[in-house]
């Protein structure tokens, strides 16, 4: 083979394939379709269900697994002979020996590959007349329901968890017939991404367990969306039916999240059905009443603030309301916009000292990266995976922060954010000996002024360098936590004090967009105003609220913790008397008798885009360049993790059954699987 | 019957009003009374036909469904919609049912039983019966609706299309009867042919006239095969779609009556009438009126028998049925009876 | 046109032929049958008013696999599902909108267990639209009402099948 790019023929034609592709790949990059069970592109090969068969010469006069077959120069791939049909025939009526077929009942039905296939390429009536093998169900936590009879053994599930995950959570007990696909002493899937394997599984053994029997994939509206559980943005698809939010499942995208999705931006859908505020609210001695909007906005206009206005943004807002809350306030004169909600006040003047420089696929390529202050796992469940990935390729990881398991080997230097101005010897030597060199500050990291000493150690060791085969690197990342985080950088929600700024200035009127996380009572001599979508900490401190949409409930424009700016879709309406948010915001204006200057959705992106330019397109935005350091910085203090429980970080978590259970279960501990059975 | 009342010791004028008016009701409520059940016998008819059993349920054979259905139309609420001329939508349906009812004041039911037996009877008819267009034009109009007015101006193009026709073909009649009197008219067709057959239809030269007086007592009643301005499907119900409750059954009654009336005119005209089909004595023993009455009943069902055969015709079919066949025909028939009776010298 | 034809025509030989057609039937045994007292024939396939059948042990049938809510061509079936108390998969909600049903059958021909059934029942007239909005208690009931008759037309044509 060598480095030549071998020249094979399939079905007649003839082309070149990469070194190195297997069969299978040469046959896809003809246009051939190979049906396969146990392969996936992003899993290791293991070649066990023979679906992929095909013909090729010269080799042994008998199919051949096409994706554990590689390559070679001027191999005749047959995919459509006589003896591929039969292969294949033969291949599907084994398969379905032990398979229940019990598609109506199956929540796999009508997106299940191996009904699919079998449709395609099977032979349509069985010979077997004997018992099929049955097998007890395995638990396997809150998530993942389990029929495992239906299982065909393509161990999709053992090689994402071993590989992807990076746990070894399940594996396949017994041999040949009697193999069995289980978690070890049936204990619970723990990890974060542990649902993934319901996407990966080819038939109906693994499940969605609250999505269970709720609906066929036929009656469904997808949505393109992105998801607000993390600052990593992944791509989703979003299904309802009717004005239901039923599931989200993960679309592919190379560059965010390939094609996973963490559990928590997955299953907090059912939060969206509850908790939540569907219409208006006023405290009226001292007790929240239901109102009409006209109230409501007659509320709000009676506190005529003037220019005494600040506006916090929550982890979940889109774009477009921030930027309409920021022309709301810039009309009435004023410029109090925060967004970081938990008080961190590092300085925002040059985003690219703010942003994930080299990019979540980058990442993949380090070879060495210091993580500060960052519970990676929790933070950004995905980031996760890709950094593992990285130390399979031999990357070394050193972290600075409260030890915990990342499911790969690191180094952990310690708690204490001075840390940063006295890293060990050996840090610094495989620092200065590492090619792609990173460095991750996390949230915990921020909080302790690790910005500065980053900076310093970004230019100590040369972060931003170009490759040796000529692209550029730039190895400074900041990893945020929320979804909402870069857009407010990018839209000026970040005071230089941070959130004591706008505590200073004693507004008569704080507008809360969705902000749960802020501290209100440093804003007792305030009115505070929760334009929001769930009864959270923010509506329970709020003088009037104004109930809003949640992120499936409306359009709007992400920036994820790399610059990448990202549309999401409405997938349905939001409940009751709720709005979009911005059209409030567009009536807060009304009633204030101030102009915003939009009467549309379009119109409010477009003043948005003319406002900041990189909003507009798609893709990652271009911060410049990394501003000079200050050398005299120092961080200090014991870094502790904000994420105290992955399961319920946001609102819509909080509110949903799903990730309560989560939580107690996988991260309490507490025993629910008598009650599932 | 003035005599009658006379003898109960009233004046003659005070007699002669009562006669009247006991005349009128004497035939206007048996009238009323056989539409009832002649539409009763048109359902069975076309049932039959289509072998069906027809109505059957109401009263004993479904006698009583004409009386049922009477009674349900006459309970139901009078619907007038907003946008029709109020006045001429209530008048219309009137006019139609009383003009149906006046036509028969002149029909000789029997040698005597003759309400009015002026010497210009057939003239009345013919003016009555072009009265009747009014009902289905006035109703067309006031509806206010497109179907019934498309249908009130098919109603009336082909009324006054077949009139002509038919005028024609009773001047045939008058001139060799000799007078427009229906008595008279009924009496010349005594012994008319060779002496022994009552009747002016097996003259030859009338029969065909009969058969298009037939054929043109269809289209001018709006029977099937012309019913076109009831076309269903093209015209919803025609001119009564707007029309419920009485105002509906009144145009029902009116055009059953017309139906009869134009049996009736049938039977006076071309068969004889009231005297028996052949001149024999014997044949006197039964009344005037039960052979008047079967001639009738004999063309309703011929009347029912065309609806069940021929399917409808097209509207231009109908026109050119009318101007291109019938009236060239029944003129070219006036020429040839006329000068027939010149030169046998019937009038001398 | 022919002397054959223009004799025909003038003396109406077509209408006069047509008209003892009718004349014959019009003394035929008529093919009217009484009905509220007497019907006709049914074949097992007929597709009258919906049922939900139970099996003989009582346990209902529907598995909400919902390929007839798929399948129906008038959108007329409305289902919702959850997994019951032992964890079986049943609806929540089974529901029949019959004024829009067009009765095409193609629900229970979808029917992997035979749940959704089209009985022999046709005499299901009601006073007001909303009887006619069948919800799963009365499919259910239905379904114990016709179950002799739907088990016996179902192996009667079971043979076809």
């Amino acid at each position: 083979m060598g480095s030549q790019m071998p020249k094979v023929t399939v079905d007649g034609t003839e082309l070149e394939v990469p070194a190195g592709a297997t069969v299978l790949q040469a046959c896809e990059l003809a246009g051939k379709e190979i049906p396969r069970f146990c392969y996936h592109e992003r899993l290791s090969i293991a070649g066990n269900c023979r679906m992929c068969l095909v013909e090729v010469s010269p080799g042994p006069p008998k199919p051949q697994a096409s994706c554990a077959l590689p390559a070679t120069e001027g191999q005749v791939i047959k995919t459509d002979s006589e003896m591929v049909k039969k292969a294949r025939e033969g291949v599907m009526e084994f398969l379905l020996i032990n398979h229940p077929l019990d598609c109506p009942i199956c929540d796999q039905g009508g997106e299940c590959d191996l009904q699919d296939q079998s449709v395609a390429y099977g032979r349509g009536a069985s010979r077997y007349d004997e018992n099929k093998r049955a097998v007890t169900d395995k638990y396997m936590g809150p998530l993942i329901k389990t029929t495992m009879t239906r299982c065909i053994h393509c161990t999709r599930c053992v090689r994402f968890s071993e590989e992807v995950a990076g746990v070894d959570e399940i594996g396949a007990l017994y041999r040949g017939e009697n193999m069995q696909i289980s978690t070890y002493l049936e204990h619970a899937a723990k990890h974060e991404l542990s649902a993934n394997v319901i996407d990966l599984c080819p038939v109906g053994a693994l499940t969605s367990r609250p999505y269970a029997f709720e609906a066929r994939p036929w009656e469904l509206k997808k949505t393109l969306s992105i998801d607000v559980s993390d600052a990593i943005g992944a791509n989703v698809r979003v299904d309802a039916r009717g004005r239901e939010v039923l599931r989200i499942l993960p679309r592919v995208n190379d560059d965010v999240n390939e094609e996973w999705l963490s559990d928590k931006g997955r299953f907090q859908v059912d939060g969206l059905t509850k908790r939540r505020l569907d219409r208006p609210w006023i405290r009226r001695d001292g007790k929240l009443t239901p109102a009409t909007w006209a109230e409501a906005f007659a509320a709000v206009a009676s506190i005529n603030p003037g220019s005494s206005i600040a506006a916090v943004a929550g982890d979940l807002v889109d774009c477009e309301t921030m930027f309409a809350a920021k022309a709301l306030l810039g009309a009435l004169g004023s410029s109090l916009l925060e967004g970081r909600q938990t008080g961190m006040s590092y300085p925002a003047d040059n985003l690219a000292a703010v942003n994930f420089n080299t990019t979540l696929a980058g990442i993949e390529i380090a070879d060495a990266v210091l993580i500060v202050g960052s519970h990676i796992r929790w933070e950004a469940a995905l980031l996760n995976a890709r950094l593992r990935k990285a130390v399979k390729r031999g990357a070394r990881v050193f972290v600075v922060g409260p030890e915990y398991d990342l499911t790969y080997k690191a180094e952990f230097l310690g708690d204490d954010a001075a840390l940063l101005g006295k890293l060990p010897g050996h840090v610094s030597e495989a620092f200065g000996a590492a090619k792609r060199p990173a460095i991750i500050i996390g949230g915990a990291g921020l909080a302790k002024g690790a910005l500065g000493p980053a900076l310093a150690l970004a230019e100590q060791w040369n972060l931003v360098r170009t490759l040796d085969d000529g692209t550029a690197w730039n190895g400074f990342n900041v990893l945020h936590m929320a979804a909402s985080r870069m857009g407010g950088l990018m839209l000026g929600y970040a005071q230089a004090g941070g959130i004591a700024d706008l505590v200073a200035a004693k507004p008569k009127l704080v507008l809360s967009l969705g902000a749960d996380e802020v501290d209100y009572t440093r804003f007792a001599g305030s009115m505070v105003v929760y334009i929001g979508h769930h009864g959270d900490k923010g509506a329970h401190a709020a003088d009037i609220i104004l109930p809003g949409s949640a992120y499936t409930e409306k359009a709007g424009t992400y920036v994820n913790t790399e610059g990448r700016v990202q549309y999401a879709e409405k997938a349905v309406f939001a409940p009751g008397d709720a709005r979009e948010d911005w059209t409030i915001l567009r009536a807060l204006a009304d009633a204030f008798g101030v102009s915003v200057g939009f009467d549309s959705f379009e119109e409010l992106r477009a003043a948005m885009v003319a406002a900041v330019p990189a909003l507009g397109v798609e893709g990652l935005a271009d911060y410049g360049a990394l501003p000079q350091a200050d050398k005299k910085a120092t961080a200090e203090g014991t870094i502790t993790y904000p994420i105290k429980d992955f399961y319920l970080t946001n609102p819509i978590a909080r509110a949903s059954a799903t990730m309560q259970r989560c939580s107690a279960e996988l991260l309490h501990g507490e025993d629910f699987a008598e009650a599932a059975e | 019957m003035t005599a009658f009342f006379q003898s109960a010791g009233l004046p003659f004028e005070a007699a002669w009003l009562l006669a009247t008016v006991a005349g009128i009701l004497l035939i206007a409520f048996p009238v009323m009374l056989a539409v009832a059940i002649v539409i009763y016998f048109d359902r069975k008819i076309w049932a039959a036909m289509a072998l069906r059993k027809g109505p059957n349920v109401v009263g004993p054979f479904g006698i009583l469904q004409s009386f049922a259905d009477g009674l349900k139309v006459f309970l139901q609420e009078t619907i007038i919609p907003s946008a029709a001329n109020k006045g001429l939508f209530l008048i219309a349906p009137i006019i139609t049912f009383t003009v149906a009812l006046l036509a028969w004041a002149v029909i000789p039911f029997s040698a005597t039983a003759i309400l009015s037996n002026i010497n210009v009877g057939l003239l009345y008819i013919l003016a009555i019966s072009s009265l009747g267009v009014y009902g289905t034009v006035i109703a067309g109009w006031s509806s206010n609706s497109k179907y019934p007015f498309f249908s009130a101006m098919r109603a009336s193009a082909q009324m006054i299309s077949y009139e002509v026709s038919i005028g024609f073909i009773l001047i045939c009649v008058v001139l060799w009867a000799g007078s427009f009197n229906l008595d008279t008219i009924v009496q010349a067709q005594k012994g008319h042919v060779f002496g022994i057959v009552n009747g002016f239809v097996a003259n030859p030269l009338l029969f065909p006239m009969w058969v298009m007086f037939l054929i043109s007592g269809m289209a001018e009643t709006q029977r099937a095969p012309f019913d076109l301005t009831e076309a269903e499907s093209e015209l919803v119900a025609g001119y009564q779609t707007e029309y419920s409750s009485m105002a509906f059954a009144l145009y029902w009654l009116g055009e059953y009556a017309n139906v009869l009336l134009m049996c009736a005119l049938n039977a006076v005209l071309f068969w004889g009438g009231y005297l028996p089909p052949l001149d024999i004595p014997v044949l006197y023993a039964v009344p005037g009126l039960v052979w008047m009455l079967g001639k009738i009943l004999f063309f309703f069902f011929i009347f029912s028998w065309v609806k069940a055969t021929v399917p409808r015709y097209r509207y231009d079919q109908l026109m050119r049925l009318g101007w291109k066949v019938f009236l060239p025909v029944s003129l070219a028939w006036v020429v040839i009876v006329s000068g027939y009776l010149m030169i046998t010298g019937h009038f001398a | 046109m022919t002397v054959a034809q223009l004799i025909k025509s003038f003396t109406l030989w077509e209408f006069l032929k047509a008209h003892l057609i009718t004349l014959k039937y019009f003394f035929k045994v008529k093919a009217t049958i009484n009905y509220p007292f007497e019907k006709n024939p049914l074949s097992p396939r007929f597709r009258g008013e919906h049922a939900l059948r139970r099996y003989p042990s009582g346990e209902e049938r529907c598995i909400a696999c919902k390929l007839c809510e798929a399948v129906c061509p008038a959108q007329a079936i409305t289902i919702e599902a959850e997994p019951r108390d032992d964890g079986s998969r049943r609806t929540t909600r089974y529901d029949i909108d019959m004024t829009k049903c067009i009765y095409c059958g193609f629900c229970q021909e979808a029917c992997p267990v035979d749940a959704i059934v089209e009985g022999p029942n046709l005499e299901f007239a009601t006073e007001t639209r909303e009887e006619l909005l069948y919800d799963k208690a009365k499919l259910l009931a239905n379904g114990d009402k016709w179950e002799r008759a739907l088990a016996a037309n179902l192996e009667a044509d079971a043979p076809y099948r």
